[in-house]
C-alpha cells in the first residue's frame, strides 16, 4: 500500500469510533442513535479494509478484509432496517422517538 | 421343678396388661361414661384382676421357688456380623422373669395398689378431670408391674421411664396449681438426672460383658438377667474392674433419683403437691420401690464391687438420717410421712449396699404395706378436715376412729414396735448392716446413723399421731366437722393394717420365708427370716428402746392437745431452722438455677441472638441492602445500558493493558 500511512487510517477509524460513541451516549433521538451506531459500526468496517488493504500483495493473504467489509456492510444495512422498524413501532405506540422514555419492553 | 401353679408363670405378661387396658377404656371412653366413677371401676377392675393373677403367681413360685423365664416376643434385632459386640446382632426381647424377687414385688404392687384404686373411687370423687386420672393410675401401675417382671435390662429402663413419666403426670394432677406444675416438673428432672446415669450404667454391662465368652449368643438373647438358667454375674467373663464399678455407681444414681436417696431426694416431699392416693402409690408400691428394687436386681444378677457397695452404704445411711431430721419439724401431714419414705428407703438401700439384699426387699415388703396405710389414713383426715396443716387439726380420733386407729396402727409399726411388721423389718436391716461392719469397719458411721434414726422415726411419726388425733378439739375451730370416710375409703385401711401387723411375721411361714433367699442357682442371700442370736436380740431390745423413747417424747411434747414451742432464744432455734429449711439445699439448689444456670442461659441466649442470629441476619441484610442499592442500575433507559457496556469496555481494556503487564503472575512483567 502506497501513499498515506497505516496509522492515519486507524487514527479515522479510532476518532470514527469515538463520535459514534459519544452519539450513543449522548442522543436521546433514536434516528440520531441509529446514526451514531452507524458511524461506530463504520469505523470497524474501515478498519477491515484498511488492514485488508495493507496486507494486499502479501503472499499467502487475499482480500478477506475487504469481502468481510462487504458482509459487514449488509449487516449494517439490516440492522438499520430493523432499527427504523422499531422506531416506527415505538412512534405509533407512545407518539415519541425519545428512547430516555422507552424504560420498559412491555407495554 | 413344677408346681400346681407353674402353668399361670407363662401368663404372667397378663399382669400388667390388665391395668394398662384399664388405661386404654379409660383413657379413650372415661369422658364418654354417663357417670364418670365407673372409669374407676375399671381401674378397680384392672388392678384387681392383676391382683388375683399376681398374688397367684407369686404363691407359684412360694410352691416351687425357681427361675421361669416366658422369653417369646422379639421386638427388634439389630442387623450382625457375627462378632457378638454390643450392638452386634443385639436383639430387644420382651419377656417375663418369674423369681423370687420379682414374686415379691408382685404381691406388694398389686396389692397395694389394688387398695389404692379402690379407695380412690371416693376419695377423689369431687375432682375433676376423674377420667384422666383413673387411666394414668391404671398405666402408672401397669408400668411398675412391667418393670417387675422385666427380664432383661433394658426392658427394665423402658417400664422405667414409664413410670416416671406417669408419676410427673400424676403429681402434676392439678396442674391449675402452679406449685403442683412445679413439682411435677421437678420430680421428673431430678429422676431424669438419675435415667441418665441409669442408661449409662446398663451401656457399659452391655459394652463391656458383650464381647466375649458366652455373650456371642447372648448379644443377640437381648442380654437376659438369667440366661440358660444361670444369672447375668456368672456368665461374664472378667470385666474391666473400674469400668465395672462405675456401672455400679451410676446404676447407683439411677437408683438415687427415683428412690429420692440424697442428693437427689428434694422431689419426693415437693411430690406431695398430688392427690394423696398418687403419694400413697408411689410411696409404697410404684415409684420410689423401682429405684431399690433395681438395686436388688443389679445385685443379685450382675452384683457391686467393694467401692459400689461402700458408696451404697453410704449414701442409703446417710439418707436415712437426713430425711428424718428432716420430717422432725415439719408441719404438713403428708410432707412428714414423705421424708418418712425417703428415710425408710434409705434403710433398704443401705441393706443392699451391706451385702444383704433380700433384707432390703423385706423392709420394702414390709413398708409398703405400712406406709400405704399412713397415706391412705392421712388422706382419710386430708379429706374430712381438708387441711393438710397439723397445727390446725387434733381431737380427730373422736370423728375418725377407724382412721386415727390405722394411723396408729402404721405409726407404731414404722416406729418398729414389736410385733408389728416394721420391727421385724427394720431389725434385720440394722442387725445385717451391724454383721456386715464387723467385717467393714467403714460402715459403722453409717449404722450408728441408721440406728439413731429409729428415736427420730417414732418421734416424727407420734407427733404427727398426738398432733392430729389426741387432744379434745382441733386447734383451729373454723375447721369443718369431720365424718368418717366411706367404706372404699376405711376398707382398704383396715386390709393395710392388717398388713401392717403381719406382714413382718409373715416372714416366718417357711413358704413365704423361701421366696426372700434369692431362688435357686444364685449367690445365698442370708438374713431373712431374721435369726435371733444374742447379739440380735441385744439390738432389737435397744432399737425398741429407742423406739419407744420417740414415742414418749413425742407424747411429752406434744400429746393431749399440747404444743411444744421452742423458746425464741433456744440454741435449739438454729437447727429448727436449719431444718425446716431443709438444710438449705432448696435454696442452693434455686440460687444455682438462678444464678447459674441462667446466667450461663443468658450467655447462651446472647450467642444465639447476637452472633448466630446475628451472622445470618447480617448476611440477609447485607444482600438486602445491595440489591436495594443495585436494583436502581436496572433503569431501563437503553442510553445508561450502553453507558455501563463503554464503562465495562475501558475497565477490561485498562485490565488488560495496564494491570496485566504490571503483575508478573498473570504473565506480564
Amino acid at each position: 500500500m502506497t501513499g498515506l500511512p497505516l496509522a492515519g487510517f486507524l487514527a479515522l477509524s479510532a476518532v470514527l469510533l469515538g463520535i459514534g460513541i459519544f452519539g450513543i451516549l449522548t442522543r436521546r433521538n433514536f434516528i440520531l442513535l441509529l446514526i451514531a451506531i452507524e458511524v461506530a459500526m463504520n469505523s470497524a468496517i474501515l478498519n477491515f479494509v484498511v488492514f485488508g488493504a495493507y496486507w494486499g500483495g502479501v503472499p499467502g493473504y487475499g482480500i478477506e478484509g475487504q469481502s468481510v467489509a462487504v458482509v459487514l456492510i449488509g449487516l449494517a444495512a439490516t440492522e438499520v432496517a430493523v432499527g427504523l422498524a422499531i422506531v416506527l413501532a415505538l412512534n405509533r405506540l407512545r407518539g415519541s422517538i425519545n428512547v430516555a422514555e422507552a424504560t420498559v419492553l412491555k407495554l | 421343678m413344677s408346681g400346681p401353679l407353674n402353668a399361670l408363670f407363662p401368663w404372667a405378661f397378663l399382669v400388667p396388661l390388665a391395668p394398662a387396658i384399664a388405661f386404654v377404656i379409660v383413657g379413650l371412653f372415661g369422658r364418654r361414661m354417663r357417670r364418670l366413677e365407673w372409669g374407676g371401676w375399671v381401674a378397680v377392675g384392672g388392678a384387681f384382676v392383676a391382683m388375683v393373677l399376681g398374688v397367684l403367681i407369686a404363691v407359684g413360685e412360694m410352691l416351687s421357688p425357681g427361675t421361669y423365664t416366658d422369653r417369646s416376643f422379639n421386638w427388634f434385632t439389630l442387623p450382625g456380623n457375627g462378632t457378638g459386640t454390643f450392638p452386634n446382632g443385639f436383639s430387644l426381647v420382651m419377656g417375663t422373669l418369674v423369681d423370687p424377687l420379682s414374686a415379691i414385688m408382685l404381691i406388694v404392687v398389686t396389692v397395694v395398689g389394688f387398695l389404692v384404686m379402690l379407695y380412690s373411687v371416693d376419695y377423689m370423687h369431687r375432682d375433676t378431670g376423674l377420667p384422666r386420672y383413673y387411666a394414668e393410675l391404671s398405666l402408672f401401675l401397669a408400668s411398675m408391674l412391667g418393670l417387675v417382671l422385666a427380664d432383661n435390662l433394658l426392658q427394665f429402663f423402658l417400664f422405667w421411664e414409664l413410670v416416671g413419666v406417669c408419676s410427673y403426670f400424676l403429681i402434676g394432677f392439678y396442674y391449675q396449681r402452679p406449685a403442683a406444675a412445679s413439682a411435677a416438673k421437678e420430680a421428673f428432672l431430678v429422676t431424669r438426672v438419675g435415667d441418665v446415669l441409669f442408661l449409662g450404667g446398663i451401656y457399659i454391662y452391655f459394652q463391656q460383658f458383650a464381647t466375649a465368652g458366652p455373650g456371642l449368643g447372648w448379644a443377640a438373647a437381648g442380654f437376659p438377667f438369667v440366661f440358660h438358667g444361670a444369672p447375668f454375674l456368672t456368665l461374664l467373663h472378667p470385666p474391666n474392674p473400674t469400668l465395672f464399678t462405675l456401672a455400679g455407681l451410676l446404676i447407683l444414681g439411677g437408683a438415687a433419683g427415683k428412690s429420692a436417696q440424697f442428693p437427689l431426694d428434694v422431689w419426693l416431699p415437693d411430690a406431695m403437691e398430688g392427690p394423696t392416693t398418687v403419694s400413697a402409690l408411689i410411696h409404697a408400691a410404684t415409684m420410689v420401690a423401682a429405684g431399690v428394687y433395681l438395686l436388688a436386681v443389679t445385685s443379685v444378677f450382675i452384683g457391686f464391687s467393694a467401692t459400689d457397695s461402700f458408696a451404697i452404704v453410704a449414701i442409703g445411711g446417710f439418707t436415712t438420717f437426713w430425711a428424718a431430721s428432716m420430717a422432725m419439724v415439719n408441719r404438713d401431714i403428708k410432707r412428714v410421712i414423705a421424708y418418712s419414705t425417703v428415710s425408710q428407703l434409705g434403710y433398704m438401700v443401705l441393706a443392699i449396699g451391706a451385702g444383704f439384699t433380700m433384707v432390703g426387699l423385706y423392709h420394702l415388703f414390709t413398708h409398703a404395706f405400712f406406709k400405704a396405710l399412713l397415706f391412705l389414713a392421712a388422706g382419710a383426715v386430708i379429706h374430712a378436715v381438708d387441711t393438710q396443716d397439723l397445727f390446725k387439726m387434733g381431737g380427730l380420733r373422736k370423728t375418725l376412729r377407724i382412721t386415727s386407729i390405722g394411723f396408729l396402727i402404721g405409726g407404731l409399726s414404722l416406729a418398729g414396735i414389736p410385733p408389728l411388721a416394721g420391727f421385724f423389718s427394720k431389725d434385720d436391716v440394722l442387725s445385717s448392716v451391724y454383721t456386715a461392719a464387723q467385717t467393714h469397719p467403714m460402715y459403722w458411721p453409717f449404722f450408728v446413723l441408721a440406728f439413731a434414726t429409729v428415736f427420730m422415726t417414732a418421734y416424727y411419726i407420734f407427733r404427727v399421731w398426738f398432733l392430729t388425733f389426741s387432744g379434745d378439739r382441733p386447734r383451729d375451730p373454723t375447721l369443718p366437722p369431720a365424718h368418717e370416710a366411706p367404706w372404699t375409703m376405711t376398707v382398704p385401711i383396715l386390709i393395710l393394717s392388717g398388713l401392717a401387723i403381719l406382714a413382718g411375721a409373715l416372714v416366718f411361714v417357711p413358704q413365704i420365708g423361701g421366696l426372700f433367699t434369692a431362688g435357686v442357682g444364685f449367690p445365698a442371700t442370708p438374713g431373712v427370716p431374721p435369726t435371733y442370736t444374742t447379739t440380735d436380740i441385744l439390738l432389737s431390745v435397744v432399737s425398741v428402746g429407742l423406739g419407744a423413747g420417740g414415742i414418749l417424747t413425742a407424747y411429752v411434747l406434744w400429746g393431749n392437745g399440747r404444743v411444744f414451742s421452742l423458746a425464741e432464744d433456744s440454741a435449739a432455734q438454729p437447727i429448727r431452722r436449719l431444718l425446716l429449711e431443709r438444710y438449705y439445699v432448696k435454696t442452693a439448689v434455686d440460687w444455682f438455677g438462678l444464678r447459674v444456670v441462667y446466667a450461663v442461659s443468658r450467655f447462651l441466649d446472647f450467642v444465639d441472638e447476637y452472633i448466630i442470629d446475628g451472622t445470618v441476619h447480617g448476611f440477609e441484610r447485607l444482600f438486602s441492602e445491595l440489591s436495594i442499592r443495585l436494583r436502581r442500575l436496572q433503569s431501563g433507559v437503553v442510553l445508561d445500558y450502553a453507558a455501563y457496556v463503554v464503562v465495562g469496555l475501558a475497565v477490561f481494556l485498562v485490565f488488560l493493558y495496564v494491570i496485566v503487564p504490571a503483575i508478573p503472575a498473570l504473565g506480564g512483567g
